[in-house]
């Protein structure tokens, strides 16, 4: 690698470990999340500031085009997280979903005798109520 | 014995009044509940107004999830048993009766617009495609079934509750719940009934989407023996 692109490759992987730092100190992540991008982070740093440590892996299991190996432990990655994002997606589409019929449950059958979301719904009484207690 | 009438309702304002005044004139006894699955043209106000019962989504769950809240009601609520009726006219309440005799010796019963009535329409990608899913439910079932994706159905209690948590929520569930109502070691018949055109709104037969589904439904369908199997003691004996 020629001292250009590694400098290039050096400047991002600090981009990227600098934007998932800031991430996971303002709350945005969570943990669990913080913990698997703050890995790759560092797997990124060490594998651009010793790009020799990657050759030398690829040699020992021996693959003869290294960044193959690179490539390969990416796509595997990133599939895996893919697949754990769908499984979560699912899990939370699942919650949502009850969570929306236990709100309708809640709110009540309502039939033409009570009327309980009634007042929700319309601003006047809400104002006349506000009214009586000033 | 207590019986219940789930009509999944989205934006159906102009329709509903007249589908809940035919069901008070033929099924009086019958308790509607018509579920409003976060309509925006007073929907709920309608189905109140009619004296029904209505429960309101806070958002579109689609057909499927509004009839999966009915069927958690309508379980929660201890009915002997339920039907399914459509907001939009299409079906007939004059039919009701026939059809929850078809109960009697089934425990989910699926109104067939083509076993009594050969000259309902449909258009020609809808009809292939429902021929190539009475094909499929066959092969997967073994049991035949000229309407598979009807949605004038009824429904013993165990079939209820069984649906309560596991009916599909995806387009074109019905034929799904088909197969899995059969699977479930339920036993389900057809018998004819007599439908009207839609009144108001059209059928979501735009053929992309009805494509798309179309092949999902498929692969359902094929891999359903794997599905995860869920709270299945007492209720298939």
């Amino acid at each position: 690698m020629s001292v250009e692109t590694h400098a290039v490759v050096a400047v991002l992987t600090i981009l990227a470990v600098v934007a998932i730092v800031r991430m996971v100190r303002r709350g945005v992540l969570k943990a669990k999340y913080s913990v698997l991008w703050l890995t790759v982070g560092l797997v990124l740093a060490v594998a651009a500031s010793v790009p020799t440590v990657l050759d030398r892996v690829a040699e020992r299991l021996g693959i003869w085009y290294q960044p193959t190996l690179f490539l390969l432990l990416a796509i595997g990655f990133l599939l895996l997280v893919a697949m754990h994002f769908s499984y979560e997606l699912s899990r939370l589409e699942r919650r949502v979903r009850s969570l929306a019929e236990e709100l309708a449950l809640l709110r009540g059958p309502v039939s033409d005798s009570d009327h309980p979301t009634n007042h929700l719904d319309s601003p006047t009484s809400h104002q006349a109520e506000g009214r009586e207690t000033d | 014995m207590r019986t219940a009438a789930i009509i999944p309702a989205f934006d159906e304002a102009d329709s509903l009044p007249r589908v809940l005044s035919d069901l008070a004139t033929h099924v009086p006894t019958h308790e509607i509940v018509v579920i409003d699955d976060g309509s925006v043209d007073g929907t709920h106000q309608v189905a109140t107004d009619a004296g029904a019962t209505c429960l309101r989504l806070p958002f579109n769950l689609g057909i499927g999830g509004a009839l999966r809240l009915g069927f958690r009601y309508v379980a929660e609520q201890r009915f002997d048993r339920a039907y399914q009726f459509d907001a939009d006219g299409q079906h007939d309440a004059s039919q009701v009766p026939d059809l929850l005799r078809g109960l009697d010796d089934a425990d989910m019963v699926v109104g067939s617009r083509f076993a009594g009535a050969p000259d309902y329409r449909v258009g020609h990608s809808r009809g292939l495609a429902m021929a190539l899913l009475r094909l499929l439910v066959y092969r997967v079932s073994g049991q035949r079934f000229t309407d598979t994706s009807s949605g004038f159905r009824a429904f013993r209690r165990p079939v209820v509750e069984f649906f309560s948590t596991e009916y599909p929520v995806e387009y074109m569930e019905s034929v799904e719940a088909l197969v899995l109502a059969m699977r479930q070691g339920f036993t389900v018949r057809e018998v004819p009934v007599v439908m009207h055109d839609r009144s108001a709104g059209t059928a979501s037969n735009r053929n992309l989407r009805l494509a798309y589904h179309f092949v999902r439904l498929l692969i359902v369908l094929v891999a359903g023996g794997k599905r995860r199997r869920v709270r299945t003691a007492g209720m298939a004996q």
